[in-house]
């Protein structure tokens, strides 16, 4: 009963914190232009209104374009359960849990490339062919980061290898890990996602011929893979496991806002990339992960 | 019933199938299924735990004594060839039936029930020259059934490419046979770890099971006969023949004692074979040439499974060295059936439309749904994508890999490298079939050839959707195949028998199923909710553009630019170019082949050389009496002279 309990208490922490980041982000970008922004909550607001929508759905487009958001959805919030909560573990915790949480979030890549083919539109395909080729080198960035970890820790499951500190490649992990997050989610300098009407643009360009309740689950999903990085970043960082439980969790929230205020102020500081000069960014991410892969190696723990 | 009945029942009714095809296709359909049947049942009752069956026979071949044997390694490929072969042979009856493919009909239903049983013989034989036997009836078998429509001339020339390639392979594995025996003074085979002499013949059985199953360099065959054969054909080729290789290097890995390097170079040439084989892939247009590459991508990651099987027994007998072989073996089956899968919907597609260029697709679901969905699902599963079965053996080779690199042994050197490269062409998997399913089956036809598509009938379907479920079913189940990997990961290394299951498979398949459940619940919910709110059907919206066109969507070459760009320096395409002129240009152009690197620049040449150096000898014959005269004394001079240096 109890595991039930705490299940049903994690699912609701993750589904309802989640759309906080965003709004978190607009109000630190807000704030360093001098504005006055939208309130923090108005992701809640606009999920709410696009849930009670009605949906106008293309001409060409089969069953794939609800499903497809539905099931990168489910993915995502699998891959989030999967993830420990500092003191707390993960829901279900098991050797070679991470390779799954990893192949979760490509299946929800999969998933919301789908959907946005599913309209037959030029952005669309636009968007997920961006999406699926930048994929590539943050996933060869994100495996190494989390080789590194394993290496590190000796351990092939998230609740022990996120629970001490990445040792002396903390920091070259922490920049790798960040730029991931970013290309990831689609922030600056990869994506703007501001944008509407652009020719650079990729995940808006993919939710385009989306409305309703799946655009909402869309978006909803985008909050919940920013706070699955987030999360990821400050537990990869921080050696949470040897801080008393209520420490622990205080330092797991704090590091997550900074990662979040982070994001927003790299949003209001720097431009966009132009776009052929994203992969190389992407590969430095991947080389900072590979040192510190190389750092793990020579300097683990064990 | 025994597993020695279950072969002869198998051999009995696919040889008269052989005989029977041409003729009957009806008796033909039904003794190659039961024939496949019975390989399958065998097989099962061997995985299941049988004592593993050996035959002698005093009878010869050849003059050498039949010696049969079924352990479960090779169990493990003929359950696969068991079900590949009659699911082929049932969508076959349909697609390449005597109405449709007029002469070569009959030849194909023959030279199908052929393939298997060579192919049964290469799993059983434990002589090295019936073995040999099997493997080269087995190859020209391939190649009838390649050629099956030599009306053109890609067919053609594939399966030439094919006959000589597969030759080359075949020349390998005579002089490693040969050799063996040499050294052995029997052509009887079996394990031989005393004589560490025998080490370095593996390398020539690398190069000989390396061109057949595909290894890069050696792959150059490959993606043109996959293409241009039929599609079951290829099912056949891609699902179960280029996995012969790899149980030609499993089971001579286990069998003869292995050179320290021979666990490095497969590993290495996996890694290459993935990456090259699926950024290749991802490149193509042609909807069979990109699946056909993705198959050397999957043989690159069983190689990268089986290279470390060979370092962790290398290495006192790892457990992770356990736990990739039984992720390569997993491979094996995931990927035959996945790939029988797509290249059955492949030929459902190419049958209605009747082209396999990508971008002239499009919009297939709404005349299709069936196979677009089984298509669909083995695209996914093919990503490696949970809850389906390409992911739970990905996953196995994953782990492995990663508890190597966390043991920080030196094999860690291989692991961690091996490991980052999985996961780049994994994530350039599932950009190369959002590529093609989404191309061919969503959006808008981008062409005539789509609008007079219709589903393909009930022997078509039925394969693709038994497929399509047993790809669900093992990704849901993971557990109830441990038992049959470890029966074979035990016949290949008796120190790794016994053992519980090493992999944590029992919560995967937990979170498998929840998964799989709760997918079908938030897609239907989801589906519900916007019609409960009120769904219409509008125009593309495409941001408020008044009037789309089909041409307008993004195309196959489209998708994949961004990477094709990366990539330019070794898929460099030659770009075939008609830009437009004047004022009112008429009518302009742009193709963009992508080019087969490794034939194109490495082989092609290279026979031009040989060709020019040929051309070049030929000189000296031009028919003048005088100079053979002199040649004939000038030979005598030299020879006069090295004897008398002697």
């Amino acid at each position: 009963m109890t595991s039930l309990l705490e299940l049903v208490v994690r699912l609701a922490l993750w589904l309802l914190l989640a759309p906080l980041l965003p709004g978190v982000v607009n109000k630190v970008k807000a704030w360093a232009a001098g504005r006055t922004g939208p309130p923090v909550l108005q992701l809640y607001y606009d999920l709410s209104r696009l849930w009670g929508k009605s949906v106008v759905m293309s001409g060409l487009a089969s069953p794939g374009l609800v499903a497809g958001p539905a099931i990168a959805w489910v993915a995502l919030v699998a891959a989030a359960m999967l993830l420990p909560l500092g003191p707390a573990g993960g829901a279900l915790s098991f050797s070679g849990d991470v390779l799954l949480l990893v192949a979760l979030l490509a299946a929800a890549r999969f998933c919301t490339a789908w959907a946005a083919m599913e309209a037959g539109s030029a952005f669309g395909g636009m968007g997920a062919a961006r999406e699926v080729s930048f994929a590539v080198l943050s996933e060869a960035a994100l495996i190494t980061a989390i080789l590194s970890l394993s290496v590190q820790t000796g351990s092939v499951v998230l609740d022990g290898m996120l629970s001490l500190s990445s040792g002396p490649g903390a920091v070259l992990l922490a920049a790798g890990l960040f730029c991931v997050l970013l290309a990831e989610n689609c922030r600056v300098p990869f994506d703007d996602p501001n944008t509407h009407l652009e020719l650079t643009m990729i995940h808006e360009a993919m939710a385009l011929d989306h409305s309703g309740p799946p655009l909402a689950v869309i978006l909803h999903g985008a909050s919940v893979k920013l706070l699955i990085f987030a999360v990821l970043v400050s537990e990869a960082v921080l050696p949470l496991g040897r801080l008393p439980a209520t420490e622990a969790a205080a330092a797991l929230a704090a590091s997550v806002a900074f990662v979040t205020v982070g994001v927003g102020l790299v949003e209001s500081l720097l431009a966009r990339l132009a776009f052929r000069r994203v992969p190389l960014l992407l590969t430095s991410a991947f080389l900072l992960c590979l040192f510190a892969l190389l750092l793990a190696w020579k300097g683990g723990a064990r | 019933m025994s597993i020695g009945l279950l072969l002869l029942a198998a051999l009995a009714a696919l040889g008269a199938s052989v005989v029977l095809g041409r003729s009957l296709p009806r008796a033909w359909l039904a003794l190659s299924v039961a024939g496949s049947g019975a390989i399958l049942a065998a097989a099962v009752v061997e995985l299941a735990g049988a004592p593993e069956w050996e035959w002698r026979s005093a009878f010869r071949i050849g003059g050498e004594p039949l010696h049969l044997r079924l352990d479960g390694l090779s169990a493990i490929f003929a359950a696969l060839l068991g079900a590949v072969g009659a699911l082929g042979a049932i969508y076959g009856r349909e697609y390449w039936s005597d109405r449709h493919a007029g002469g070569s009909a009959p030849r194909g239903r023959a030279w199908w029930s052929a393939m298997l049983v060579s192919m049964g013989f290469v799993l059983l034989s434990s002589n090295g020259l019936h073995f040999l036997i099997a493997w080269e009836s087995f190859a020209i078998s391939g190649y009838f059934l390649i050629t099956l429509d030599d009306r053109h001339r890609g067919a053609r020339e594939a399966g030439w490419l094919y006959l000589a390639s597969s030759h080359a392979g075949t020349l390998c594995l005579f002089a490693f046979f040969a050799i063996l025996a040499g050294r052995t003074g029997s052509w009887d085979l079996g394990p031989m770890h005393g004589q560490p002499g025998l080490a370095p013949l593996f390398w020539l059985a690398f190069c000989g099971f390396g061109v057949k199953a595909g290894l890069f360099p050696l792959h150059i065959w490959l993606p043109s006969a996959h293409a241009n054969a039929p599609s079951h054909v290829s099912a056949l080729m891609s699902g179960v023949a280029i996995k012969m290789g790899i149980y030609g290097l499993v089971r001579f890995g286990g069998w003869l004692p292995l050179p320290a390097a021979a666990g490095w170079v497969l590993m290495g040439a996996g890694m290459l074979t993935a990456l090259f084989g699926i950024a290749s892939a991802f490149a193509q247009n042609d909807l069979k040439r990109l699946l056909a590459y993705c198959s050397v991508e999957n043989v690159g990651i069983i190689a990268i499974g089986v290279g470390g099987a060979f370092l962790g027994a290398a290495h006192g007998d790892a457990p992770w060295g356990r736990l990739l072989l039984a992720g390569a073996l997993l491979h094996v089956w995931s990927h035959g059936l996945l790939k029988s899968l797509l290249f059955l919907g492949a030929g459902s597609v190419v049958n209605a439309t009747g082209t396999r260029e990508i971008s002239r697709l499009g919009g297939l679901w709404r005349p299709m749904p069936w196979t677009a969905a089984a298509f669909c699902l083995g695209a996914a599963a093919i990503s490696g994508l949970p809850p389906l079965n390409g992911f739970v053996s990905e996953w196995m080779v994953f782990l492995g890999l990663f508890e190597a690199a966390a043991d920080r042994g030196p094999c860690a050197w291989a692991a961690g490298p091996a490991a980052i490269a999985l996961a780049t062409a994994g994530a350039l998997a599932v950009a190369t079939f959002i590529k093609a399913a989404s191309t061919a089956f969503l959006g808008a036809p981008r062409s005539k050839a789509v609008s007079g598509a219709r589903e393909c009938g009930p022997l078509m379907r039925g394969p693709m959707l038994a497929l399509a479920g047993a790809s669900l079913a093992a990704g849901l189940a993971p557990f109830a195949l441990w038992p049959a990997l470890a029966r074979a990961v035990g016949s290949w290394n008796p120190r790794w028998a016994g053992a519980g299951p090493p992999a944590p498979l029992l919560p995967l398949g937990a979170a498998n199923i929840a998964l799989a459940a709760l997918l079908a619940v938030a897609a239907a919910w989801l589906w519900r909710r916007a019609h409960a709110n009120g769904l219409r059907r509008g125009p593309t919206w495409d941001c408020g553009y008044s009037a789309p066109t089909p041409r307008m969507q993004y195309t196959g070459g489209s998708f994949s630019g961004i990477e094709a760009g990366w990539l330019s320096w070794m898929l460099r395409s030659g770009r075939v170019r008609h830009p437009p002129r004047g004022l009112f240009p008429a009518d302009a152009e742009r193709i963009e082949p992508v080019s087969e690197a490794v034939l194109a620049r490495v082989l092609e040449p290279a026979g031009r050389f040989v060709l020019r150096l040929s051309a070049g000898t030929r000189r000296l014959q031009h028919g003048r009496l005088p100079f053979y005269i002199a040649y004939l004394v000038g030979g005598l001079a030299a020879l006069a002279a090295l004897v008398m240096i002697k």
